[in-house]
Protein backbone atom coordinates (compact mmCIF):
# COMPACT_ATOMS: atom_id res chain seq x y z
CA UNK A 1 0.00 0.00 0.00
CA UNK A 2 2.00 2.93 -1.11
CA UNK A 3 -0.66 5.84 0.03
CA UNK A 4 -1.92 6.54 3.63
CA UNK A 5 -4.78 4.92 4.32
CA UNK A 6 -7.91 7.28 3.83
CA UNK A 7 -9.91 6.51 7.29
CA UNK A 8 -8.42 9.92 8.64
CA UNK A 9 -10.51 11.94 5.84
CA UNK A 10 -13.57 9.99 6.73
CA UNK A 11 -13.51 10.19 10.81
CA UNK A 12 -12.11 14.02 10.17
CA UNK A 13 -15.39 15.36 8.46
CA UNK A 14 -18.97 14.66 7.46
CA UNK A 15 -18.84 12.49 4.04
CA UNK A 16 -21.33 15.00 2.44
CA UNK A 17 -18.59 18.08 3.39
CA UNK A 18 -15.48 16.41 1.55
CA UNK A 19 -13.84 18.48 -1.10
CA UNK A 20 -13.86 16.77 -4.18
CA UNK A 21 -9.76 16.29 -3.91
CA UNK A 22 -10.48 13.85 -0.89
CA UNK A 23 -13.24 11.99 -2.42
CA UNK A 24 -11.09 11.35 -6.03
CA UNK A 25 -8.14 10.44 -3.03
CA UNK A 26 -10.72 8.10 -1.40
CA UNK A 27 -11.94 6.48 -4.34
CA UNK A 28 -8.34 5.85 -5.67
CA UNK A 29 -7.19 4.50 -2.30
CA UNK A 30 -10.52 1.68 -1.79
CA UNK A 31 -9.75 0.44 -5.78
CA UNK A 32 -6.78 -1.45 -4.04
CA UNK A 33 -7.67 -1.47 -0.24
CA UNK A 34 -10.29 -3.59 1.36
CA UNK A 35 -10.24 -2.41 4.76
CA UNK A 36 -10.42 0.74 3.59
CA UNK A 37 -12.70 0.15 0.91
CA UNK A 38 -14.77 -1.43 3.70
CA UNK A 39 -14.49 1.59 6.11
CA UNK A 40 -15.81 4.05 2.99
CA UNK A 41 -18.84 1.43 2.53
CA UNK A 42 -19.52 2.26 6.27
CA UNK A 43 -19.33 5.42 6.54
CA UNK A 44 -21.14 6.21 3.71
CA UNK A 45 -24.40 4.00 5.49
CA UNK A 46 -23.82 5.81 8.94
CA UNK A 47 -24.18 8.82 6.91
CA UNK A 48 -27.13 7.86 5.46
CA UNK A 49 -28.55 6.75 9.03
CA UNK A 50 -27.82 9.76 10.85
CA UNK A 51 -29.53 12.03 7.54
CA UNK A 52 -32.65 9.82 8.78
CA UNK A 53 -32.33 9.99 12.15
CA UNK A 54 -31.93 14.06 11.73
CA UNK A 55 -35.23 14.27 9.79
CA UNK A 56 -37.14 13.09 12.38
CA UNK A 57 -39.19 15.80 14.43
CA UNK A 58 -41.96 15.84 16.41
CA UNK A 59 -43.63 18.58 15.77
CA UNK A 60 -45.86 20.30 18.52
CA UNK A 61 -49.33 20.30 19.64
CA UNK A 62 -51.47 23.19 19.70
CA UNK A 63 -52.17 23.01 23.24
CA UNK A 64 -48.65 22.97 24.27
CA UNK A 65 -48.33 26.49 24.77
CA UNK A 66 -51.81 26.02 27.54
CA UNK A 67 -50.10 23.33 28.77
CA UNK A 68 -46.83 25.29 29.45
CA UNK A 69 -48.61 28.20 30.95
CA UNK A 70 -50.55 25.81 33.37
CA UNK A 71 -47.38 24.78 34.12
CA UNK A 72 -46.19 27.94 35.03
CA UNK A 73 -48.71 29.37 36.91
CA UNK A 74 -48.75 26.19 39.37
CA UNK A 75 -44.86 26.61 39.72
CA UNK A 76 -45.86 30.22 40.57
CA UNK A 77 -48.38 28.84 43.27
CA UNK A 78 -45.62 26.50 44.53
CA UNK A 79 -43.38 29.62 45.38
CA UNK A 80 -45.77 32.15 46.26
CA UNK A 81 -46.61 29.45 49.55
CA UNK A 82 -44.37 30.61 52.78
CA UNK A 83 -41.53 27.78 53.01
CA UNK A 84 -42.35 27.06 56.79
CA UNK A 85 -45.83 26.79 56.08
CA UNK A 86 -44.77 24.30 52.82
CA UNK A 87 -42.54 22.16 55.16
CA UNK A 88 -45.26 22.09 57.67
CA UNK A 89 -47.46 21.01 54.72
CA UNK A 90 -44.90 18.05 54.42
CA UNK A 91 -43.64 16.96 57.67
CA UNK A 92 -47.61 17.24 59.52
CA UNK A 93 -47.56 13.77 59.49
CA UNK A 94 -44.48 12.44 60.86
CA UNK A 95 -44.52 15.25 62.99
CA UNK A 96 -48.07 14.07 64.35
CA UNK A 97 -47.26 11.04 64.61
CA UNK A 98 -44.23 11.65 66.71
CA UNK A 99 -46.35 13.59 69.10
CA UNK A 100 -48.71 11.36 69.54
CA UNK A 101 -45.63 8.44 70.06
CA UNK A 102 -44.34 10.65 72.87
CA UNK A 103 -47.79 11.36 74.56
CA UNK A 104 -48.25 7.47 74.69
CA UNK A 105 -44.95 6.71 76.43
CA UNK A 106 -45.56 9.54 78.76
CA UNK A 107 -48.54 7.94 79.97
CA UNK A 108 -47.35 5.19 80.33
CA UNK A 109 -44.69 6.29 82.40
CA UNK A 110 -46.06 8.53 84.90
CA UNK A 111 -49.83 8.33 84.77
CA UNK A 112 -50.36 4.08 85.04
CA UNK A 113 -50.29 2.96 88.49
CA UNK A 114 -46.44 1.12 89.57
CA UNK A 115 -46.32 -2.65 89.05
CA UNK A 116 -43.49 -3.20 90.24
CA UNK A 117 -41.60 -4.32 93.26
CA UNK A 118 -42.21 -2.23 96.60
CA UNK A 119 -39.02 -0.80 97.70
CA UNK A 120 -39.23 -1.57 101.08
CA UNK A 121 -39.78 -5.30 100.53
CA UNK A 122 -36.77 -7.61 101.06
CA UNK A 123 -34.55 -9.18 98.34
CA UNK A 124 -35.70 -12.29 99.08
CA UNK A 125 -39.49 -12.80 98.36
CA UNK A 126 -39.67 -16.02 100.10
CA UNK A 127 -41.25 -16.92 103.29
CA UNK A 128 -40.39 -19.12 105.39
CA UNK A 129 -43.40 -20.66 105.32
CA UNK A 130 -44.37 -20.61 101.64
CA UNK A 131 -40.77 -22.44 101.46
CA UNK A 132 -41.69 -25.36 104.27
CA UNK A 133 -45.13 -25.69 102.45
CA UNK A 134 -43.38 -25.95 99.36
CA UNK A 135 -45.17 -23.41 97.35
CA UNK A 136 -42.94 -22.36 94.42
CA UNK A 137 -40.55 -25.18 95.16
CA UNK A 138 -40.29 -26.44 91.66
CA UNK A 139 -38.67 -23.02 90.73
CA UNK A 140 -35.97 -22.55 94.16
CA UNK A 141 -32.85 -23.98 94.34
CA UNK A 142 -31.25 -25.62 97.64
CA UNK A 143 -29.26 -22.13 98.17
CA UNK A 144 -31.94 -20.04 97.88
CA UNK A 145 -34.19 -22.79 100.24
CA UNK A 146 -31.36 -22.53 102.67
CA UNK A 147 -30.68 -18.44 102.53
CA UNK A 148 -34.32 -17.83 103.13
CA UNK A 149 -34.24 -20.45 106.27
CA UNK A 150 -31.05 -18.76 107.74
CA UNK A 151 -32.58 -15.50 107.15
CA UNK A 152 -35.24 -15.79 109.52
CA UNK A 153 -33.86 -17.82 111.71
CA UNK A 154 -31.31 -14.21 112.01
CA UNK A 155 -34.25 -12.23 112.59
CA UNK A 156 -35.67 -14.13 115.50
CA UNK A 157 -32.34 -13.99 116.73
CA UNK A 158 -32.26 -10.42 116.56
CA UNK B 1 -36.02 41.31 22.43
CA UNK B 2 -39.07 43.24 23.22
CA UNK B 3 -41.18 40.29 24.28
CA UNK B 4 -38.13 39.11 26.33
CA UNK B 5 -38.01 42.57 28.01
CA UNK B 6 -41.59 42.18 28.35
CA UNK B 7 -41.86 38.87 29.80
CA UNK B 8 -39.10 39.99 32.13
CA UNK B 9 -41.39 42.71 33.44
CA UNK B 10 -43.72 40.06 34.54
CA UNK B 11 -45.92 40.16 31.39
CA UNK B 12 -47.30 36.46 31.17
CA UNK B 13 -48.68 37.06 27.82
CA UNK B 14 -45.58 37.96 26.46
CA UNK B 15 -43.94 34.52 27.67
CA UNK B 16 -47.06 32.75 26.12
CA UNK B 17 -45.73 34.40 22.53
CA UNK B 18 -42.57 33.62 23.20
CA UNK B 19 -43.52 29.25 23.80
CA UNK B 20 -45.52 29.68 20.89
CA UNK B 21 -43.00 31.57 18.82
CA UNK B 22 -40.31 29.18 19.70
CA UNK B 23 -41.71 25.73 20.30
CA UNK B 24 -41.04 24.37 16.66
CA UNK B 25 -37.06 25.24 17.48
CA UNK B 26 -37.22 23.68 21.05
CA UNK B 27 -39.46 20.74 19.78
CA UNK B 28 -36.65 20.55 16.99
CA UNK B 29 -33.72 19.94 19.69
CA UNK B 30 -35.53 17.89 21.87
CA UNK B 31 -36.03 15.47 18.83
CA UNK B 32 -32.69 14.77 18.24
CA UNK B 33 -32.67 13.46 22.15
CA UNK B 34 -35.98 11.59 22.44
CA UNK B 35 -38.33 9.62 19.90
CA UNK B 36 -41.05 9.43 22.09
CA UNK B 37 -43.77 12.33 21.85
CA UNK B 38 -44.24 12.27 25.33
CA UNK B 39 -40.38 12.72 26.60
CA UNK B 40 -39.87 15.46 23.66
CA UNK B 41 -42.86 17.15 25.23
CA UNK B 42 -41.83 16.78 28.61
CA UNK B 43 -38.50 17.83 27.53
CA UNK B 44 -40.05 20.86 25.88
CA UNK B 45 -41.95 22.17 29.02
CA UNK B 46 -38.81 21.70 31.11
CA UNK B 47 -37.23 23.61 28.72
CA UNK B 48 -39.74 26.94 29.04
CA UNK B 49 -39.68 26.52 32.62
CA UNK B 50 -35.96 26.89 32.93
CA UNK B 51 -35.90 29.99 30.09
CA UNK B 52 -38.63 31.78 32.60
CA UNK B 53 -36.97 31.35 35.43
CA UNK B 54 -33.45 32.49 33.88
CA UNK B 55 -35.23 35.17 31.84
CA UNK B 56 -33.30 37.69 33.79
CA UNK B 57 -29.84 36.51 32.81
CA UNK B 58 -31.00 37.39 28.71
CA UNK B 59 -29.03 40.30 27.82
CA UNK B 60 -30.17 40.98 24.71
CA UNK B 61 -26.81 40.25 23.00
CA UNK B 62 -27.60 36.66 20.70
CA UNK B 63 -31.00 36.25 19.62
CA UNK B 64 -33.46 34.77 21.78
CA UNK B 65 -33.95 31.39 19.63
CA UNK B 66 -30.51 31.11 20.04
CA UNK B 67 -30.24 31.64 23.85
CA UNK B 68 -33.15 29.11 23.93
CA UNK B 69 -31.50 26.65 21.58
CA UNK B 70 -28.68 26.62 24.30
CA UNK B 71 -31.09 26.01 27.28
CA UNK B 72 -33.08 23.83 25.51
CA UNK B 73 -29.58 21.54 24.48
CA UNK B 74 -28.36 21.65 27.99
CA UNK B 75 -31.37 20.77 29.51
CA UNK B 76 -31.93 17.47 27.34
CA UNK B 77 -27.90 16.81 27.84
CA UNK B 78 -29.07 16.64 31.41
CA UNK B 79 -31.85 14.56 31.12
CA UNK B 80 -30.24 11.50 29.03
CA UNK B 81 -26.83 11.43 31.03
CA UNK B 82 -29.39 10.40 33.71
CA UNK B 83 -30.24 7.67 31.91
CA UNK B 84 -28.34 4.20 31.04
CA UNK B 85 -25.62 3.45 27.85
CA UNK B 86 -26.91 0.73 26.08
CA UNK B 87 -24.51 -2.26 25.47
CA UNK B 88 -23.18 -2.13 21.56
CA UNK B 89 -25.13 -3.60 19.02
CA UNK B 90 -24.43 -6.80 17.31
CA UNK B 91 -25.47 -8.36 13.96
CA UNK B 92 -28.02 -10.69 16.21
CA UNK B 93 -30.36 -7.48 17.84
CA UNK B 94 -30.98 -6.39 14.40
CA UNK B 95 -34.49 -6.46 13.36
CA UNK B 96 -35.74 -8.02 9.91
CA UNK B 97 -36.60 -4.16 8.93
CA UNK B 98 -33.07 -3.01 10.10
CA UNK B 99 -31.39 -6.07 8.14
CA UNK B 100 -33.57 -5.73 5.57
CA UNK B 101 -32.30 -2.22 5.15
CA UNK B 102 -28.54 -2.41 5.57
CA UNK B 103 -28.96 -5.84 2.54
CA UNK B 104 -30.75 -3.35 0.66
CA UNK B 105 -28.42 -0.27 1.12
CA UNK B 106 -25.34 -3.17 0.34
CA UNK B 107 -26.77 -3.95 -2.62
CA UNK B 108 -26.81 -0.34 -3.79
CA UNK B 109 -30.69 0.09 -4.50
CA UNK B 110 -31.23 1.99 -1.48
CA UNK B 111 -31.88 5.33 -3.36
CA UNK B 112 -35.18 3.71 -4.85
CA UNK B 113 -35.61 2.34 -2.28
CA UNK B 114 -36.34 5.76 -0.32
CA UNK B 115 -39.59 5.61 1.19
CA UNK B 116 -40.71 6.97 4.42
CA UNK B 117 -40.85 3.46 6.51
CA UNK B 118 -37.44 2.97 5.23
CA UNK B 119 -36.25 6.56 6.63
CA UNK B 120 -37.54 5.20 10.07
CA UNK B 121 -35.85 2.00 9.94
CA UNK B 122 -32.23 3.75 9.23
CA UNK B 123 -33.66 6.10 12.03
CA UNK B 124 -34.04 3.45 14.45
CA UNK B 125 -30.71 1.65 13.71
CA UNK B 126 -28.83 5.11 14.03
CA UNK B 127 -30.14 5.31 17.29
CA UNK B 128 -29.35 1.90 17.99
CA UNK B 129 -25.93 2.93 16.82
CA UNK B 130 -25.71 6.20 18.40
CA UNK B 131 -26.90 4.65 22.34
CA UNK B 132 -23.74 3.42 22.91
CA UNK B 133 -21.82 6.64 22.50
CA UNK B 134 -22.13 9.44 25.38
CA UNK B 135 -24.68 12.17 24.69
CA UNK B 136 -22.76 15.00 24.01
CA UNK B 137 -20.71 13.20 21.47
CA UNK B 138 -24.05 12.18 19.51
CA UNK B 139 -25.06 15.90 19.68
CA UNK B 140 -21.77 16.92 18.12
CA UNK B 141 -22.37 14.21 15.45
CA UNK B 142 -26.07 14.17 14.71
CA UNK B 143 -26.15 18.32 14.32
CA UNK B 144 -22.88 18.04 11.99
CA UNK B 145 -23.64 15.15 9.76
CA UNK B 146 -26.96 15.04 10.13
CA UNK B 147 -28.37 18.49 10.06
CA UNK B 148 -25.34 19.98 7.94
CA UNK B 149 -24.53 22.47 10.62
CA UNK B 150 -21.31 24.10 10.93
CA UNK B 151 -18.75 23.27 13.81
CA UNK B 152 -19.54 27.20 15.30
CA UNK B 153 -22.99 26.46 14.85
CA UNK B 154 -22.80 23.52 17.32
CA UNK B 155 -20.26 25.44 19.30
CA UNK B 156 -23.24 28.22 20.16
CA UNK B 157 -26.27 26.06 20.51
CA UNK B 158 -24.06 24.18 22.86
CA UNK B 159 -21.71 26.37 24.65
CA UNK B 160 -19.07 24.28 24.34
CA UNK B 161 -16.06 25.93 22.67
CA UNK B 162 -14.83 24.88 18.78
CA UNK B 163 -12.47 22.69 19.36
CA UNK B 164 -14.51 20.37 22.10
CA UNK B 165 -16.97 20.18 19.09
CA UNK B 166 -14.49 18.97 16.45
CA UNK B 167 -13.17 16.39 19.10
CA UNK B 168 -16.24 14.90 20.25
CA UNK B 169 -17.50 14.54 15.88
CA UNK B 170 -14.58 13.39 15.03
CA UNK B 171 -14.64 10.74 17.84
CA UNK B 172 -18.03 9.53 17.44
CA UNK B 173 -17.83 9.61 13.61
CA UNK B 174 -15.30 7.04 14.15
CA UNK B 175 -16.83 5.15 16.44
CA UNK B 176 -20.59 5.13 14.31
CA UNK B 177 -18.33 3.81 11.33
CA UNK B 178 -16.45 1.11 13.18
CA UNK B 179 -19.88 -0.24 15.01
CA UNK B 180 -21.34 -0.16 11.53
CA UNK B 181 -18.45 -1.40 10.02
CA UNK B 182 -18.98 -4.48 12.43
CA UNK B 183 -22.18 -4.70 11.59
CA UNK B 184 -21.51 -5.04 8.24
CA UNK B 185 -18.62 -7.61 8.14
CA UNK B 186 -21.18 -9.73 10.67
CA UNK B 187 -23.76 -9.53 8.44
CA UNK B 188 -21.45 -10.92 5.92
CA UNK B 189 -20.25 -13.69 7.68
CA UNK B 190 -24.03 -14.45 8.50
CA UNK B 191 -24.76 -14.58 4.82
CA UNK B 192 -22.03 -16.73 3.86
CA UNK B 193 -22.82 -19.10 6.41
CA UNK B 194 -26.56 -19.31 5.51
CA UNK B 195 -25.47 -19.72 1.42
CA UNK B 196 -23.20 -22.66 2.92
Amino acid sequence: MKEKHITEILDNAAIASLSEVELKEIRVHTKDCVSCRDAFEAAQLAAVILKSRAQVTIEPTPFFQTRVMAALREQQAVESVPAMWRLWKSAKVLVSSMAVTTAALAALSFVLPATSTPVDQPVSAYSAESVIIGQGSDELTYEQVMSTIYADDDEAGK
Amino acid sequence: MDLARQAQDGDESAFAEIVRRYSPRVFSVASRFFRQRSLVEEAAQEIFLKAYTQLGSFEGRGSLEGWLTRIATNTCLNMVRSSKRRPELTVSDLTDDEEGWLNQQSAGDGREQASVENSLVAADLADRLLAVLPPEDQQALLMIDGEDASIKEVAEATGWSESKVKVRAFRARKKLREAMEKLLDHRGKKLEQVSK
